[in-house]
Parts: structure tokens; C-alpha cells; sequence
């Protein structure tokens, strides 16, 4: 028997009044999955995690985490979590591993071998004080803070801002163990290629509402495509120009470049009418998919 | 966990309370050594009763009297509000406007759990300090030849040490509450300086000398402690406020949402 979601949210809502907030949020984490939450600035994504975290509390609606009831067993269910907020401070006056001790006795013990393992994982230093230490540096230290009790279900916010792309490859790489050990990863961000190099589902929230919860494959094949077709004879091109899903055809010469979506097959069929010498298929553009949900556009 | 946030808290701030604890020391003893010198010709100037009454009594012909006017009625409670409001505001909405408690409270840290270590932590502070004031004025009274018994001066210490920390409740009360630092110290200590204006006020008239009985400050040396001893009724309002007042804080902090 696989076990149940990780976490689940039915209709959780916070209203901050004036349309701000998030409204009737039903979302489900499968256990062992990184889920991508994405969503333009003041989507609530940020306020959907706080409220997991019990540092805000809904205005209606409610969550279960790791089985748990956030409202009810809010402390079990924090034992068990590892949070990474988006916008965090550490005492400026202490110096990170300082900081990250008082925060492992406040989690309830942590081994220090493993916190000095994430730090060399990060290269991060925690000899400075924190006032002393760039932006990255101290997310370095929020996230060495999250993974340092090897959490069961982690929730990451903007988890790379600030980290040079080593740092990332090194943060993406532990995301791919933790998966591997079977936990689970609700991760928000605001960078596409982060979401397709590891997440394995996305969430999409817009002005407070989910609009789409699927796996990236399938976004990916609403992308519109973009063909570039070399053709021996220069074709009429107005029955392609009115298949279904085509968006643009422009014909330069023989080289006829179309750009659709849908199903592929009617195009193929179109195109075989032609004598044709070659085929350039560019990548489906995962970035004007989500676009068009975050402006509200998809159909 | 609880012995964790208060180790953090009394590391945090030990320097600076071993500093005023030794101003404290200092100014105690400083004015206990002016008195022979200043408490004689001031014995000689006629003040209006009123006035005198309002800086803390007339008679400063006395050590007593001059104790009672210069660290009871000014320097004692300035020194104990400004630090219990600073501290119990720095160390509630200070740290949730520094985005402290968004990592903080979402370990399993209750947040009760979290705040009353937080005042337990100023309460120590406060007591250090009050131990301060009782060797200041120790070393006053030596200086000026003797004249209070050190159970008096004991008594002294402890009832600005009950005010310390009711002053620090209201603080504690309105930063936990609002999370909004600024506006939390102006407020409490804004309320403190009305309850010091109309204790010393409300006196002058028969018809309003009942609302004295509304401030923190009649109830911290309405007894006269460094002449009378402990003022047990006393104490026990600043004490009951306190507690109150700290129950009023932990059940603001707990249904509230965190701000940063």
C-alpha cells in the first residue's frame, strides 16, 4: 500500500480582505514527490506556507500534515517539518553556528556532525556572525536549518534566492536525495528551470486561487511548438494555416516556420502533402505555459 | 528548550545589564555621597508642600527623605522602566519585525512556551538590577553616616524591582500583542509616564486624589517602603498586575498572526 498524501489542504482560506489572501485552497502532496509551487508575487504561495506553519491561522478551511491536523497537533506536526521561510532573520550578533545550535535545541536535538556536513555541502561559514554575512550566505544557513533533522516533508520558500549556481547545484542535488529517501518537498519558487530540473508536479496559484496542479510532462505538451520546415517546392500554406491549434505560419522561400499546439499528428499529415527536406522542432516553451496561467489566459 | 531561549536571552543582554548595574551602583552612591554636603541647605529652603510631595516628599532634611526624593521617585523608576520596556519590546516585536520568529516558531516551540521564558529572562534582569539599587544604597547610607536599616533599603529594592516588572509586563503585553516595536514602547511607555504624572498630581486635589490609586506608581511607593519596610498590600497589586498582565500577553501572542 503507498501511503497517504503528505499533506493536504481542504478549502484553507485567509482573507486579507480587498481579494488579498488565499481562497479555498484544495491541494494534495503525494508523499516522496517534490512539488513545484508556483504563482506571480502576492499569489499566496508564501501565505499558504506560513499557514502549514501555523505562524498565521486561517480564516477558514484547514490542512493535514504528515496525517496530522495543523490546527490540533501543530508541535507534532513542526517536529517533523522543515521550513525555509522566504523572508527569515537570525540574531545578527551570533555567529551562524551559533545560530543554527540554539535552533537545533529548539527543534529538539540534532547531531552537530550533521550540520557541520551541511555546511561543507554549502560551503557555508558559520565562524562569522551573521551581520557579517551576504544575503546568500545567510540563506545558506536557513537552509542548512531546514535540512539539519532530516525532516520528512520539507516546505521551501524561494529556497535558491541569493545562492550562486554552484551553491544551487549543490541544493538541488540534496532536493534529488531527499526524494530519493522518500520524502516529500513542497518547494516555491520563482525561477522555471529550478521547477523543471526537479520538481515532479506543479502547482500553479493565481490572485490567491489554484488554477492547475499536473505533472511538468503534461504542461509541457500545452506548450506551443515551434516548427521550422524546409520544403522542396514552396507550398500553399492555407490549409495548414487553418488546422486547429495553429497560432502563426510564415513562409519564407521554402522554409515555412509554424508555431501550434495540440496534438501534432494533424500537422505531420498537412506537411506530408509536401515533398519535405528537413525538420527543426524547437522545445516546447514551459515559460509561456505558465505565463498564460499566471495571466489568466489558458484555455 | 525553555532553559535554551532563556541561556540566549541572559547572553544577549548580560553586558548590558552588568553596565546598568554598575551605573545603577554608582548614581546610588553618588547621590548618597551629595547628601551631606547638599542635605543640610537644602533642609533650609522652603518648599512648596505640593512640590514636595510631587518629587517624592519634602523632608530632605533626612537621608531618608533624600534617598526617597532622588532614587525612589526619579532615578529608580526612570532607570527600571526604560530597561524593562526596551528589553520586553527588543525581545518581542523587535525580533518578529527582524523576521526572527518566522524561523523561531516554526520549530515545534510552543508559543507560550517561548514568551514566558522571554519574561522570565527580563524578570532575572530586572532582579540583578534591583540588587544594584540595594548595594547603591547601602553604600549611600554608609556614606552618610548610617540612619536606614538595610532591611528598609532591602525593602526599597524590592518594591522597585515589583514595578520594574509590571512596567515590563505592559511592554511585554503590547509587543507580544501588536508585534510592532516602535508602537509598542511608545505606548508603554507613554502610559507609564501619565501613571507618574498623575500619582504625583492627583494628590493636590481631594476631589481627584482617588486616581492615584489607578497608577502603578502609588502602589511602588505609596507604602513609603524605604521608611515603613515592605508594603505587603502593595506588592501584592504589583505583583497581581504583572500577572495579569502577562496573561493578557501570552493569549494576545497565541491567537495572533505573526506579522514578519
Amino acid at each position: 500500500m503507498s501511503p497517504g498524501p503528505a499533506l493536504v489542504t481542504q478549502r484553507l482560506s485567509k482573507d486579507y480582505g480587498s481579494g488579498r489572501g488565499l481562497f479555498e485552497l484544495d491541494l494534495e502532496v503525494r508523499s516522496g514527490e517534490i512539488l513545484g509551487f508556483l504563482g506571480p508575487n502576492g499569489a499566496g504561495k508564501s501565505t499558504t506556507m506560513r499557514l502549514l506553519l501555523g505562524l498565521i491561522r486561517p480564516t477558514s478551511g484547514s490542512a493535514r500534515m504528515l496525517g496530522l491536523d495543523i490546527a490540533r497537533d501543530g508541535l507534532a506536526v513542526r517536529r517533523r517539518v522543515g521550513y525555509l521561510a522566504g523572508d527569515f532573520g537570525l540574531y545578527p550578533q551570533l555567529t551562524g553556528a551559533a545560530a543554527l545550535r540554539y535552533l537545533a535545541r529548539l527543534q529538539g536535538g540534532v547531531a552537530p556532525v550533521r550540520i557541520a556536513e551541511l555546511a561543507d555541502r554549502f560551503a557555508a561559514d558559520l565562524d562569522r556572525p551573521v551581520r557579517e554575512l551576504s544575503s546568500g550566505n545567510r540563506q545558506k544557513l536557513g537552509l542548512i536549518q531546514a535540512f539539519m533533522h532530516d525532516p520528512e516533508l520539507m516546505i521551501l520558500d524561494e529556497p535558491i534566492t541569493g545562492l550562486d549556481p554552484l551553491v544551487q547545484r549543490s541544493f538541488h542535488d540534496l532536493l534529488g536525495e531527499v526524494r530519493d529517501a522518500g520524502r516529500t518537498v513542497l518547494l516555491s519558487s520563482h525561477t522555471l528551470s529550478e521547477v523543471d530540473r526537479v520538481a515532479d508536479r506543479v502547482a500553479i496559484l493565481r490572485a490567491g486561487r489554484l488554477v492547475v496542479v499536473d505533472e511538468l510532462a503534461r504542461l509541457r505538451a500545452q506548450a506551443v511548438r515551434r516548427w521550422e520546415v524546409e520544403l522542396a517546392d514552396s507550398p500553399a500554406i492555407d490549409d495548414i494555416r487553418r488546422l486547429p491549434g495553429v497560432h502563426e505560419t510564415e513562409l519564407d522561400g521554402r522554409r515555412l516556420r509554424i508555431a501550434f499546439e495540440g496534438p501534432v499528428d494533424a500537422i505531420v499529415k498537412a506537411l506530408a502533402r509536401h515533398e519535405v527536406l528537413d525538420i527543426r522542432v524547437h522545445e516546447g516553451d514551459l515559460e509561456e505555459v505558465f505565463l498564460r496561467y499566471y495571466r489568466g489566459d489558458e484555455r | 528548550m525553555s532553559a535554551a531561549i532563556l541561556g540566549l536571552e541572559l547572553r544577549f543582554r548580560a553586558r548590558a545589564v552588568a553596565s546598568a548595574a554598575l551605573g545603577l551602583v554608582a548614581l546610588t552612591a553618588l547621590v548618597g555621597s551629595l547628601y551631606p554636603s547638599l542635605g543640610d541647605s537644602i533642609a533650609d529652603v522652603e518648599i512648596p508642600k505640593e512640590i514636595g510631595d510631587f518629587i517624592g516628599g519634602s523632608d530632605l532634611a533626612t537621608i531618608q527623605g533624600w534617598l526617597r526624593a532622588e532614587i525612589m521617585a526619579v532615578y529608580g523608576p526612570v532607570v527600571f522602566a526604560v530597561i524593562a520596556i526596551t528589553s520586553a519590546t527588543a525581545t518581542t516585536a523587535g525580533e518578529e519585525e527582524g523576521h526572527v520568529f518566522a524561523l523561531v516558531l516554526a520549530k515545534p516551540v510552543p508559543r507560550r512556551r517561548l514568551l514566558l521564558a522571554k519574561a522570565a529572562a527580563i524578570a532575572l534582569l530586572l532582579g540583578a538590577l534591583s540588587f544594584a539599587v540595594l548595594v547603591g544604597l547601602r553604600i549611600a547610607v554608609a556614606i552618610a553616616g548610617g540612619g536606614v536599616a538595610t532591611a528598609q533599603l532591602a525593602a526599597a529594592s524590592l518594591h522597585l524591582l515589583a514595578f520594574g516588572l509590571a512596567v515590563g509586563a505592559l511592554a511585554l503585553a503590547l509587543g507580544a500583542g501588536t508585534g510592532q516595536r516602535g508602537l509598542a514602547a511608545g505606548v508603554a511607555a507613554g502610559i507609564t509616564l501619565v501613571m507618574y504624572l498623575v500619582n504625583g498630581i492627583a494628590p493636590v486635589s481631594d476631589a481627584t486624589s482617588w486616581l492615584r490609586y489607578l497608577t502603578l506608581f502609588h502602589y511602588y511607593e505609596g507604602g513609603d517602603p524605604i521608611a515603613n519596610g515592605i508594603d505587603a498590600a502593595g506588592l501584592a497589586v504589583l505583583v497581581l498586575v504583572t500577572t495579569l498582565l502577562l496573561a493578557v500577553a501570552v493569549a494576545a501572542f497565541e491567537r495572533r498572526d505573526l506579522r514578519g
